[in-house]
């Protein structure tokens, strides 16, 4: 099929390297019509992310595909190809069908399963199309590619579940909560997990966020950068009734709230459930807080196991995203085969006879009636004009074939003859 | 022929989906109980059509005899529990609706023995409306207490955080407790209704509103445990965790009035 990719990524190829040619790649504009200029590039899709760089190119009938392309992307990223050779990776055909298929659908990146690399995908070949880089094999990949991210996205758990510490707390609020859509949240300790897990929570369209620190002044700055309301540190206790998530991040060296505060603070907050977030370490919330009814406690450690578990999960479910890819990838290839050109022309001429055996079959009435010499010449003459009108063509396919670029004509003589 | 036809066939795409159901709990995968889900929808739509064909065909009562108010509670069950997908994603809830469902049918096909009242002038508007009214209203306690059952279930493992996958597939706390919530809402006034148009049909055919008849007795337990479960919701404020109990609780406690009823031998024997 002359697929054929080359690149370097975050397994292969040290930062330093993928950074020059990144950013080197971002003119698109300069990078597309280099390798349209080429003889060698039919088609070409370039796909730069700050973890991969790589060309997607359907190329002609040459040795020098591969270096070709190595030494282009050398000459982009200011480096010398051969020099750094190790860090490429080729892929060529099935392999390459496989290959861009399994980027698509985030098994390749460095979170398994996270959902932006899909999106640079959709980018990357809209700017080709746009720059009438792609043609009939690299716009079908594309399409197929997106389709096929988008089974293992909906048929395995490649993306359901957390993969940070964070992210793993609002999977859990969402699971008690439902919405967070107006929850209200308590952050004691303004420190950098705590901030974080104020990131993810905010995105979530949380109601209110309040923060406690033992600096004040730290606490006023933070609760300006998340529209938030400051709290003196002595007096987090008394906003406990009115909120629904706590996360506690001091770096205090014994426990801050005990089980006693959250049971007064619970009397006037009836059966709702609190969630309480401990990252921490010496802990800041009692254990024995998390015996209480509707109250969910959990520190580090188990968010920990909860990303961990995860983890395995993606890993599992990545198996059966394999699976999906093969079959995927075969569907693609036995597409591709259909465009060559031979069977082409048998397909082409099977529905020649087809029509002929129809109609002639309508008129049997007549036919039957012939003398048999008739017959004979009857069948002969029909042949005899399938064979001459299909002379040209076949001619024609075949040379385009052995000669330039016959994708084209065969995938339209397909589409006009509905083969 | 083709009434009894579409009831099996209704009998058999339940028993389907609740077998769907059943692996995704053992998969643990929320896309197998999607396609439970669309089992159930199809079932649900075969037996409202024998339901219809049922109701054309004449002759016959509407839901009178033990076979059809049976098949009307577990029709009545399916109908709740999948238009309260439309509101909440929930679809996990159905590996424990459906099987309930799918023992209310096997028993609605063995016929109870030929237990079938049909009896004297049970027909009319009055009686419908009574049958169909309580048997909504307490076909939609059943899918309360079940969501009440699996919020307990998930407040568990939420707890004990050893089954990840578990906390995962099931539904959130506040969605199932939302379930309990609108089914009591909406169970309560339907029972109330069925009670009443039933009291007014007893004063015609019995000549009086009430007569310590066990069906009755059982009838108006229900009725209050509900309006003490709602009361609470209501007026007290329970939510979550003790409401999901005290919903078991009462279903249980329901159960086991059923079978001491049973005992007895009622003036009400078409169930």
């Amino acid at each position: 099929m002359r697929l054929l990719i080359v690149g370097m990524n975050f397994k292969t190829a040290p930062l330093e390297l993928r950074e020059r040619l990144q950013n080197s790649c971002a003119d698109q504009d300069i990078v597309l019509a280099g390798l349209m200029r080429h003889s060698v590039i039919r088609e070409a899709i370039c796909l730069a992310t700050c973890n991969r760089v790589e060309i997607i190119a359907r190329v002609g009938e040459t040795d020098h595909d591969e270096n070709f392309l190595k030494a282009y992307m050398g000459g982009l990223g200011g480096f010398d190809a051969a020099a750094v050779e190790k860090h490429f990776y080729v892929y060529r055909d099935t392999d390459a069908v496989r290959h861009f298929f399994r980027v698509a659908s985030s098994l390749d990146s460095m979170v398994m399963g996270e959902p932006q690399i899909l999106g640079q995908m959709k980018d990357a070949y809209r700017m080709a199309v746009d720059r009438h880089a792609t043609g009939i094999l690299l716009n079908r990949l594309a399409h197929h590619a997106f389709l096929v991210a988008k089974r293992v996205r909906n048929e395995t758990d490649i993306a359901v579940n957390a993969v940070s510490v964070s992210y793993a707390a609002v999977e859990l609020a969402k699971k008690i909560f439902g919405s967070l859509k107006g929850k209200s949240v308590l952050l004691i300790g303004a420190g950098e997990m705590s901030e974080l897990a104020a990131r993810h929570l905010i995105r979530q369209e949380i109601g209110s966020i309040r923060i406690a620190n033992r600096t004040f002044e730290r606490a006023r700055e933070m609760a300006e950068e998340f529209h938030g309301a400051p709290v003196l540190f002595d007096d987090f206790p008394s906003v406990l009734p009115e909120v629904d998530i706590v996360i506690a991040s001091t770096g205090a060296p014994g426990y801050i709230l005990t089980k006693e505060m959250v049971v007064s603070a619970l009397k006037k907050h009836k059966d709702r459930p609190l969630f309480l977030i401990d990252i921490a370490v010496p802990r800041d919330i009692e254990p024995a807080v998390g015996d209480i009814d509707n109250v969910y406690l959990y520190n580090i450690d188990h968010l920990q196991d909860v990303v961990d578990a995860n983890r395995a999960m993606r890993k599992e479910a990545a198996l059966r995203a394999e699976d999906i890819i093969a079959g995927e990838a075969e569907a693609f290839e036995k597409w591709f085969n259909s465009l060559a050109a031979v069977p082409t022309i048998v397909a082409l001429r099977e529905k020649m006879e087809g029509v002929v055996k129809g109609e002639m079959k309508r008129f049997s009435g007549w036919i039957e009636r012939l003398s048999e010499e008739d017959r004979q010449h009857l069948e002969w003459l029909v042949s005899s004009i399938i064979n001459k009108i299909l002379h040209d063509p076949t001619i024609g396919l075949k040379e385009e074939s052995s000669e330039k670029d016959e994708l084209g004509y065969i995938a339209a003589i397909r589409r006009l003859f509905r083969l | 022929m083709s009434q009894v036809f579409l009831f099996k066939a209704a009998l058999a795409v339940y028993l389907a989906s609740t077998v769907v159901y059943g692996g995704s709990l053992l998969e643990k995968r929320v896309l197998t109980a999607r396609f439970g889900a669309g089992l159930m929808l199809v079932a649900l739509a075969v037996h409202t059509f024998y339901f219809v064909v049922r109701l054309f065909a004449g002759g016959a009562p509407f839901v009178f005899d033990a076979y059809n108010a049976l098949s009307f509670f577990a029709w009545a069950m399916a109908a709740v529990y999948l238009a309260l997908q439309l509101k909440t994603k929930t679809r996990v809830l159905g590996a424990f609706v459906s099987p309930v469902i799918s023992v209310l049918m096997v028993i609605a096909s063995v016929d109870f023995g030929g237990r079938i009242a049909g009896a004297t002038g049970l027909t009319g508007t009055l009686v419908s409306s009574h049958v169909m009214l309580s048997i909504a209203g307490e076909a939609l306690f059943v899918v309360a207490s079940l969501a009440g059952g699996m919020y307990l279930i998930q407040d568990y493992v939420l707890r004990e955080k050893t089954d990840r996958r578990l906390i995962h597939l099931f539904p959130s706390l506040h969605d199932l407790d939302r379930i309990n919530h609108i089914c009591l809402l909406l169970g309560f006034p339907l029972l109330t209704l069925g009670v009443i148009t039933g009291s007014f049909w007893a004063r015609i055919v019995w000549g009086s509103h009430w007569q310590w008849d066990p069906k009755q007795v059982w009838t108006l337990f229900a009725w209050i445990f509900y309006a003490f479960l709602l009361h609470q919701r209501l007026a007290i404020g329970w939510q979550g965790r003790k409401a999901a109990r005290w919903s078991l609780l009462v279903l249980a406690a329901l159960f086991a009035l059923l079978f001491l009823e049973s005992l007895f031998i009622s003036a009400h024997d078409f169930i």
